[in-house]
């Protein structure tokens, strides 16, 4: 069925985690009969097992939802997903840019969330219609009365526009959708133009290539045209067109204002990246669309296979999944401590998370992780010039260090009030700026600090979360690079420097970090049978010193009839357990006292 | 596979010819008066203990009734006990529970048919494992008349608040009481067992326990370190499974108990009976056994010297030199099993293969005061030489001559603290 370019709709949800997204679009689904309900596994739009198990969405989707409206028309609404955390706000960005409206999902007992906050102004910024829903009225401790003035006061949301809905048990979804139809505007382009479209998601597949998922602004894609991406410059002819329903369906042609995809044989997703712009190389257009930036990674860290002869796997994991997952980028690395991995760069901590998690369940590996780190730029003395090291333990030596300079970042948090203290002190503990603060109702607050990135990757979130009993969220954006007075810190176990626990602090932290680390160490390395020295210097200043002691008894003390298959069985387990650590000199030290910089915070 | 897998694979058909007839023989007797929460031992307390509610009697029948049976299979295999093809059993050992719950009429009916069916040795050494408390130890003249010729006494300590904690239900007198009843019974070779490493226990309580075993004249110590384990995690409770399931309440009290384990705590007290056992004459033969010259437990030494061994009883494991087998540990199912038209009862079966074979026998060899020959052990390409290169150099193993001129090693007493990060590499 072809709907003209006016009864078309291009929207997306934009929601915290556990607002209600996912629900709300199984319902559009449901009620449009894009899907019966019958078929209904739950929660279609998440496809990837970890996002169900983390509840959010990684990776964007699409779908296109036919639905007669009240005036007896039918219309094409086309759903864009848009993934659900911090790490991925330029994909979010492009969504969004695909889109003419948003229906902004707000929990009708929380309220407003910081990261929502943060998509609701890109979306105004990208001069999308806003659909404002209260999700979740039905719920006993909703306070729809509180939500719609904090909506009115922050965004200047009338409270008449207000939808009040209970996805879960299908309330006010019917009007959601007059609401799409009524409110928000079709697209404009014109089909006769040159093509662009603008990519905004892609996946892998191993018959197809690379699947990008487009937003057609002007112009007409037919089967078998010759395409180019004007950011990367490859050329391919189409291998299919089509339409998300939401399994890929096939379709002649696509024209200005429809959302759908193309299979484009292309081997690398680095060819045709998020943001980048399809034209035809028949009819190219003159401009691609502006604002296409590569995937920027902001945190890095080192990934290596507990067992050496695994690094070849880990090779082949990486390509692979690199294939899916543009966003992330490696190259090969060897450390003393760990023998050869790979440096990696991730969009963020949460990005580096859902990799090495999916490496490790996808591809059955077992991984150690350095702790993560930003990317430092490190001035030479004598103008040699500036040095890019994203891994403390390639940084210069002390003396060819003229300065450094650190990435920062603007942080927002929205917060119930009475954590206000809590969070100043957490942020200005880890060398943040308090900005602005303002309150979006009588009790909950929006406040604005500027924080070193360094310091918001080693665990600030989690440290958000457990001091406001998980009420808080956040939100950040790059706020460029400054000077910083920063030394390395490394760490020496029975006086051997480990390379992969050193890092990068800030000089006046440096011995209550290094006491923290050394003491943590010492509770993560089991004990041997020496006693060990557990040191943090810089240079060869030793600023913090903990001994662990040698290990005293390790011995079973019954050895019968039943017990002595029981005990091998034990005896083998030790072993294996000793296999799975790295040995440093002759010191076995387990897999998580590579993160013990993660856990510093714990005591 | 393990013990607790439910649905084992179908029995490997091991070599015959690796197959050996037992020189030992365990009898496991399931029964106590109360739970100690620390123990993992496969028993039933309560009302199935004593009383009108009691299944012993049934019990008796079943463990006389599988005797029978594991004897019909050893006769098909090698001949009769008197066949040239099986040797006499140089041990029995009842153990538990607490087979002192038994009466001695029946421990007498079940040594006779071990007697008859299996051979039993002139000098044959046979142990019985009591509890103190005048309610659980029995009468040891009656169990010396049929037959036993070792006691082995669960002391644990010898300090009434430790034994309260440990939930046991004798007092220190009592230990002294069932070791000059087992002497004046006739019973002339008795054992202690003692705990350390338990919460609450002072360094000097456990000099102080050490020192009173010793001067009740006791001719064997086995002191072990109070062992935390659970059965459950490793999949051993399973229904073909060789222990019970942890109760909750036991399940809480180790939990509450481990916290207080102290690894420093423990290495003293290990020291501590090294000398003051050592001083008294008692040589440490086995990590946890120290025992005055020729009062070894021999039933013990088959365990260690690898020997053949049957066994019988709910949670029993046996060997035969090529397969080790285990009975499930359940009670109510090994009963049913040999009532009526008995089948033997329900459990499992593991061959052991070469390499877990040599690694068991050099384990349970340094376990033991005579070590392993440095000849065969340590010779050039063997796959133990460079873990025991490794534990010489770092002071857990020792060069020594043994009275026969062989060059041996053993492990030192550091060793013997240490001995599973040698053990480990071995396996």
């Amino acid at each position: 069925m072809t709907i003209p370019q006016s009864r078309v709709r291009n929207f997306s949800i934009i929601a915290h985690i556990d607002h209600g997204k996912t629900t709300l679009s199984d319902r559009l689904l449901e009620l449009t009969h894009t899907i019966e309900a019958r078929q209904m596994t739950s929660q279609v739009l998440d496809s990837m097992d970890l996002e169900k198990e983390k509840g959010i969405t990684i990776k964007a989707r699409a779908v296109r939802l036919e639905y007669t409206a009240a005036d007896g028309l039918a219309y094409a609404l086309n759903l864009i997903d848009t993934p659900g955390h911090v790490d991925f706000s330029y994909e979010v960005s492009r969504s969004l840019q695909a889109c003419e409206g948003a229906i902004l999902v707000v929990d009708a007992a929380q309220g407003i969330e910081a990261q929502t906050l943060a998509n609701v102004h890109l979306a105004l910024r990208e001069g999308l219609t806003i659909i404002p829903v209260l999700n979740k009225i039905d719920l006993p401790s909703a306070q729809p009365d509180v939500v719609m003035e904090e909506l009115e006061s922050v965004l200047a949301i009338p409270r008449e526009e207000v939808i009040l809905a209970s996805a879960k048990e299908g309330t006010g979804v019917p009007e959601i959708l007059e609401a799409i139809v009524a409110r928000i505007p079709p697209p404009k382009g014109a089909a006769d133009a040159p093509l662009r479209a603008l990519v905004f998601d892609s996946h892998y597949d191993p018959y197809k290539g690379v699947v990008c998922y487009i937003r057609l602004e002007e112009g007409t894609l037919h089967e078998h045209d010759v395409i180019r991406l004007m950011a990367s410059g490859a050329e391919t002819e189409l291998l299919e067109l089509g339409v998300f329903r939401p399994q890929l369906v096939p379709v002649k042609q696509l024209a200005a204002g429809e959302v759908g995809y193309v299979a484009t044989g292309l081997k690398n997703v680095r060819e045709a990246q998020v943001g980048d712009t399809v034209t035809t190389v028949a009819r190219p257009a003159a401009e691609p669309f502006p604002g296409y930036q590569a995937a920027k990674s902001l945190v890095f860290a080192g990934l290596y296979p507990v067992a050496g002869p695994d690094y070849p796997l880990l090779r082949d994991a990486l390509e692979k999944l690199h294939l899916n997952d543009a966003s992330f980028t490696f190259e090969p690395e060897s450390s003393v401590a760990l023998g050869f991995g790979f440096r990696c760069g991730f969009l963020g901590l949460l990005h580096m998370e859902i990799v090495q998690e999916r490496l490790e369940r996808e591809f059955d590996l077992d991984l150690i992780a350095s702790a993560p780190s930003v990317e430092y730029h490190v001035n030479l003395t004598a103008s040699r010039g500036q040095v890019v090291v994203d891994n403390p333990a390639r940084f210069p030596d002390v003396g060819e260090i003229e300065s450094i300079e650190e990435p920062w970042v603007n942080l927002g948090i929205v917060t119930p009030d009475r954590y206000i203290g809590s969070l100043m002190e957490l942020t200005t503990n880890r060398r943040g700026t308090f900005l602005t603060m303002e309150y979006l109702d009588p009790q909950r607050v929006h406040m604005h600090f500027e924080l070193p990135l360094a310091e918001l990757i080693v665990d600030y979130y989690d440290q958000l979360k457990t001091r406001t009993q998980g009420y808080a969220s956040m939100e950040y954006e790059e706020a460029g690079y400054r000077a910083a007075n920063l030394v390395k810190l490394d760490v020496l176990v029975n006086g051997e420097p480990v390379d992969a626990l050193s890092l990068i602090v800030h000089r006046d932290r440096a011995q209550t970090t290094g006491r923290a680390l050394t003491t943590q160490l010492r509770k993560l390395i089991p004990r041997q049978m020496f006693e060990v020295p557990i040191q943090a210097a810089i240079g060869s200043h030793v600023v913090a010193r903990e001994t662990l002691a040698a290990m005293r008894k390790n011995v079973l003390a019954k050895c019968y009839g039943g017990d002595i298959t029981r005990k091998r069985k034990l005896l083998e387990k030790q072993k294996e357990g000793k296999q799975r650590m790295k040995r440093v000199g002759s010191v076995e030290i387990p897999q998580e006292a590579f993160l013990a910089i993660l856990r510093m915070d714990e005591d | 596979m393990s013990p607790g897998a439910a649905d084992p694979r179908p029995p490997v058909a091991p070599r015959l010819a690796d197959r050996r007839p037992p020189v030992a023989l365990y009898l496991h007797v399931p029964f106590c008066v109360s739970l100690c929460p620390y123990c993992d031992f496969v028993v039933v307390a309560g009302a199935g203990a004593r009383g009108a509610s009691s299944r012993i009697a049934a019990f008796v029948e079943a463990l006389a009734t599988e005797l029978r049976l594991r004897a019909d299979t050893l006769d098909a295999l090698f001949g009769g006990p008197s066949s040239g093809g099986r040797p006499a059993l140089a041990s029995v050992y009842l153990g538990g529970g607490t087979p002192s719950l038994l009466a001695p009429d029946d421990v007498a009916r079940l040594l006779g048919i071990a007697g008859a069916r299996f051979g039993l040795a002139d000098g044959a050494e046979v142990t019985l494992e009591a509890n103190p408390g005048p309610d659980e130890r029995g009468d040891a003249a009656a169990f010396a008349r049929a037959g036993v010729t070792r006691l082995s006494l669960g002391a644990q300590a010898m300090d009434a608040k430790l034994l309260r904690r440990l939930g046991r239900r004798h007092a220190p007198a009592d230990v002294a009481a069932a070791v000059a009843e087992a002497r004046a019974g006739g019973i002339a070779n008795v054992s202690v067992d003692l705990l350390y490493d338990v919460p609450g226990q002072t360094p000097d309580g456990w000099a102080e326990t050490l020192d009173a075993a010793v001067a009740l004249g006791v001719d064997h110590v086995s002191a072990y370190a109070l062992t935390l384990d659970d059965p459950d995690a490793e999949g051993l409770t399973g229904p073909l499974g060789d222990h019970l399931p942890t109760r909750a309440g036991a399940r809480r009290w180790r939990a509450a108990a481990v916290v207080e384990q102290d690894e420093d705590r423990a290495a003293d007290q290990y020291r501590t009976a090294v000398e003051r056992l050592g001083a008294a004459g008692f040589r440490g033969y086995e990590i946890s056994n120290w025992a005055r010259p020729g009062r070894e437990s021999r039933h013990n030494l088959a365990y260690w010297r690898r020997l053949p061994h049957e066994a019988v009883g709910p949670g029993a494991h046996a060997f035969d030199g090529a397969v080790r087998r285990w009975n499930a540990a359940r009670l109510e199912p090994y009963l049913a099993a040999l009532a009526a038209a008995p089948t033997l009862p329900p459990g499992g079966e593991e061959p052991v293969d070469a390499a877990a074979a040599a690694a068991e026998t050099a384990i349970l060899a340094l376990r033991l005061d005579t070590g392993l020959p440095v000849a065969a052990a340590m010779a050039p390409g063997s796959r133990l030489a460079p873990h025991l290169d490794w534990a010489l150099g770092a002071g857990l193993l020792t060069r020594f001559v043994s009275e026969d001129g062989e060059a041996r090693v053993r492990l030192t007493t550091d060793g013997r603290l240490l001995s599973n990060e040698l053990f480990a590499r071995l396996v």
